[in-house]
């Protein structure tokens, strides 16, 4: 077998001048999610590698920002940018997330980023 | 009481929260059946992602940086800087490709040094033997 | 022993970390892969980093309105009249290859109060905070915060009421954040200098809250290194 190439040049080409996430800009197409919207955290595979914390799977949040266009980092970790897609910052309640949190504070919320493809209308 | 004395009940209570229930296995490498979906789950998860684990107070600390440590942190960016990586693939080798047992079991910045080594045998810009051969080289400096 | 003859350290005075990362740091300028000038600079960059452009960009906010809108709407255009450049400063001109270039700045109100933390590993917003501190990177602080947010402040000293929404924002993905506290009572007529002075690191990652007269982060334990790094 050869061995492979790598292009050292590929990000820097990319994002001089620019930065990242700015430089996948545009690239993700339209935004399935809106600010709002009440999404679902699928509970998909987390094998080899997720950014999709486990304590959020399967829960309930709310669209609080779209916040940049990027590959997620589970494509981004084997260097497959290709496939970009929307970043969504959502808000969860922390009542929701933690059986034993308590009722006095149940206004106390968290907020995380996941992208399009680790969520699903709520 | 003396110093001697509340150095070493601090010790100890630091010591026994170190005990653990031991199951010791008489043998290794289950068969499939022996092993349920959620322990394939446990053994397979991703040991950085830790959000929600049981865990005690402790005291919070600051710490003074290792020559190492600076340097480790420098020659991960520069090797990102030169394109041999992003932060992204370093992340998932160094948080997760490690395993749980160096996961926890080593220094914060010990898998920074440990990941950026591999990732140069890993993409074959130096062969084991060569890595092998400088630790060797290194390490007789200091006879 | 003759005068000119230098002990050497024993071996076991040298670590394992510090033989590798001599031996990759090696072996990657042996096989061109970045030269020592480029290690050089980039400790040179970082030699510039630091809290005080953060807490200078909070500071401002408090005066402005205009400019605390800026800070919540668009962080490294904000960041740019505190002197911080995400994408341009580093060496890289395509910003920090691990901090990225989307500052998020969170702003308090009366009614939320936020933190930071990045449970799966210590993604911090070093460009304009400077180094994490220790006990953001432990596993500890990253399992808890999350699930524990007003034990783990109380333990930071913070306590807040319940009429307070408590936000932990987990820091999982390329965004990078500070909390914007709000002005403290006792601070009328201040200067932006005088303001800045007491937002402090502890204050901008959201485990303390600004006072007038605390200029620095509470004291803990420093734990100490065996070879120090000093600059």
């Amino acid at each position: 077998m050869s061995k492979p190439h790598y292009d050292l040049e590929h990000h820097a080409k990319k994002a001089t001048g620019i930065g990242d996430p700015q430089c996948f800009k545009g690239e993700a197409g339209k935004a399935k999610f809106k600010v709002g919207d009440k999404v679902k955290v699928r509970d998909i595979s987390d094998l080899f590698y997720t950014r999709t914390p486990m304590y959020t799977r399967g829960l309930e949040a709310t669209v609080v920002r779209l916040v940049y266009e990027s590959p997620p980092a589970e494509d981004e970790a084997w260097d497959n940018t290709e496939n970009v897609e929307w970043m969504y910052s959502v808000l969860f309640k922390q009542k929701d997330l933690w059986p034993e949190y308590s009722d006095t504070f149940s206004q106390d919320t968290l907020e995380t980023e996941i992208p399009e493809h680790g969520l699903e209308p709520a | 009481m003396s110093s001697a004395t509340r150095d070493r009940v601090l010790g100890h209570l630091n010591y026994v929260g170190m005990l653990q229930p031991a199951i010791h296995k008489e043998t290794h490498a289950p068969a499939p059946d022996e092993i349920t979906n959620e322990q394939y789950r446990a053994y397979t998860r991703p040991a950085h992602d830790v959000g929600g684990e049981h865990d005690v107070p402790i005291p919070w600390e600051e710490k003074e940086e290792e020559v190492w440590e600076h340097n480790t942190f420098v020659t991960c960016e520069v090797l990102a800087w030169r394109g041999v990586w992003t932060a992204e693939e370093r992340r998932r080798r160094q948080n997760v490709d490690v395993g749980q047992t160096q996961y926890l079991g080593l220094p914060y910045y010990g898998r920074w040094l440990l990941t950026a080594a591999l990732i140069l045998v890993d993409k074959q810009f130096v062969t084991l033997t060569e890595l092998h051969e400088k630790i060797d080289e290194v390490k007789k400096r200091y006879e | 022993m003759s005068k000119n003859h230098k002990a050497a350290p024993m071996v076991d005075e040298v670590s394992e970390f510090e033989v590798l990362e001599l031996a990759v740091r090696e072996l990657a300028i042996e096989k061109g892969l970045f030269t020592q000038e480029d290690h050089n600079a980039w400790t040179e960059y970082m030699h510039t980093l630091g809290p005080v452009p953060a807490a200078r960009l909070v500071a401002k906010a408090w005066l402005d309105p205009e400019y605390k809108k800026l800070c919540i709407e668009d962080g490294p255009k904000a960041s740019l009249e505190v002197g911080i450049d995400w994408v341009n400063q580093m060496p890289t001109k395509f910003g920090t290859p691990s901090d990225y270039c989307n500052l998020r700045v969170m702003a308090d109100s009366p009614n939320v109060k936020h933190v930071v933390v990045c449970t799966l590993c210590s993604c911090y917003p070093r460009p304009i905070l400077g180094q994490s501190p220790e006990w953001y990177r432990t596993p500890n602080y990253r399992r808890r915060l999350v699930r524990w947010p007003r034990q783990v402040l109380a333990e930071f000293g913070l306590q807040l009421s319940e009429e307070v929404e408590v936000r932990v924002v987990d820091s999982n993905q390329k965004t990078r954040y500070i909390v914007m506290p709000e002005r403290p009572e006792g601070t009328e007529g201040w200067t932006e200098d005088q303001l800045t002075e007491i937002v402090t690191r502890d204050c901008l990652i959201g485990v303390a809250l600004p006072k007038p007269g605390k200029t620095s982060n509470d004291k803990r334990y420093v734990r100490p290194a065996v070879n120090p790094y000093g600059h």
